[in-house]
């Protein structure tokens, strides 16, 4: 056993989590959809962090050339109603590399009120995003949490529902697996509860 | 639809390699039968970048409409209530047709039934159930747009 599949065993036994040969995710956020079967392989669920649960896994695909990430899943059901999308992308991640459309459907808007943020992500919204609501959501803390602290690579997506963390690397070991667990826990965690305000 | 990078250069393309071609063989000296042939070629390529144009004008103007009504309207919700797909898609994105039930206060309920293109992934998550965020327009209700 070598790579992703020793990483993950020993992350899981050390977590306590359950080991899982593949899963299919569903295609649940775009990142997933550009996986053709949106599974992850190796796999782990059970609690990644806080009082969140979900799934971990790495995820592998090719579009003109290999992709390689791992992520961690979350359902944060009642975020639909207030915000459908939001996705808060590293700075220069590429996720696709056969985009060539001039014309394309005006799916998404670009926040950038926070400067601390905009150095690191690129985050975007449905166009009809409501922008209070953006406001409340990243708080200060937030803002200050994610300009600081997640893994270098951290990229989140949040769609209808759907909570993906990722990291881009073939295997991030043990430690970049906490590391993306806790971080997509601390973004979900703070999500549901300005669903819930 | 909106228009991208990618759009902006290829109309860009073919304005200038049309207007070359109208023109540059003139020119460069060239008879009269390869100017013509050249040239109507050229006119052709002009026309197809000014047709693009006029479309990318008319999508900016109808996002214009659609932002007025986002930040004058009336929110409300709407819920799915059917999903079809008409198995049409441009450039790969599918163009869905949802029904569903708009809910907008002071106005009350309806039903209605929205077009819309998507990216395959939102395409996907549609479904019956799903309750979404929409904006009516005040001034006519029964325009609105649908947060997806």
């Amino acid at each position: 056993m070598a790579g992703p599949d020793a990483t993950y065993a020993a992350f899981a036994a050390a977590r306590g989590l359950e080991p899982v040969p593949a899963l299919g995710l569903g295609a649940l956020t775009p990142l997933l959809v550009e996986s053709k079967h949106c599974q992850v392989e190796p796999a782990a669920r059970g609690r990644l962090g806080g009082e969140v649960d979900g799934v971990v896994g790495h995820l592998a695909y090719t579009r003109n050339r290999t992709f390689r990430f791992n992520v961690a899943l979350v359902d944060i059901p009642g975020s639909t109603a207030l915000a459908p999308r939001l996705f808060c992308i590293r700075n220069g991640r590429s996720t696709r590399d056969d985009e060539f459309y001039g014309f394309e459907a005006r799916h998404s808007k670009l926040w950038t009120e926070s400067t601390a943020l905009n150095d690191r992500y690129t985050i975007s919204t449905s166009p009809y995003q409501d922008p209070n609501w953006m406001r409340q959501l990243f708080s200060p803390a937030l803002v200050d949490y994610l300009a600081t602290e997640p893994p270098a690579d951290f990229s989140f997506e949040l769609a209808y529902g759907a909570l993906l963390g990722s990291v881009e690397d073939d295997d991030p070991g043990a430690d970049g697996l906490a590391a993306l667990c806790e971080a997509t826990a601390h973004v979900a965690a703070r999500i549901a509860r300005e669903c819930g305000e | 639809m909106q228009i991208n990078r990618t759009g902006v250069g290829l109309i860009a393309l073919f304005v200038l390699l049309g207007l070359a071609m109208c023109f540059g063989p003139a020119l460069l000296g060239a008879d009269l039968e390869t100017s013509l042939i050249v040239g109507s070629t050229g006119a052709i390529f002009v026309l197809v970048g000014a047709g693009l144009a006029l479309y990318a004008r008319h999508a900016k103007g109808k996002a214009a409409h659609q932002d007025w009504i986002f930040q004058n309207g009336i929110k409300g919700s709407a819920t799915i209530l059917e999903v079809g797909n008409s198995h049409t898609t441009v450039n790969e994105m599918p163009l869905m047709k949802l029904k569903l039930e708009l809910d907008v206060p002071g106005v009350g309920r309806s039903q209605v039934t929205r077009r819309e293109v998507m990216p395959v992934f939102t395409a996907n998550r549609m479904d019956a159930g799903l309750v979404l965020p929409a904006y009516a327009n005040p001034e006519n209700p029964a325009e609105f747009v649908l947060v997806w």
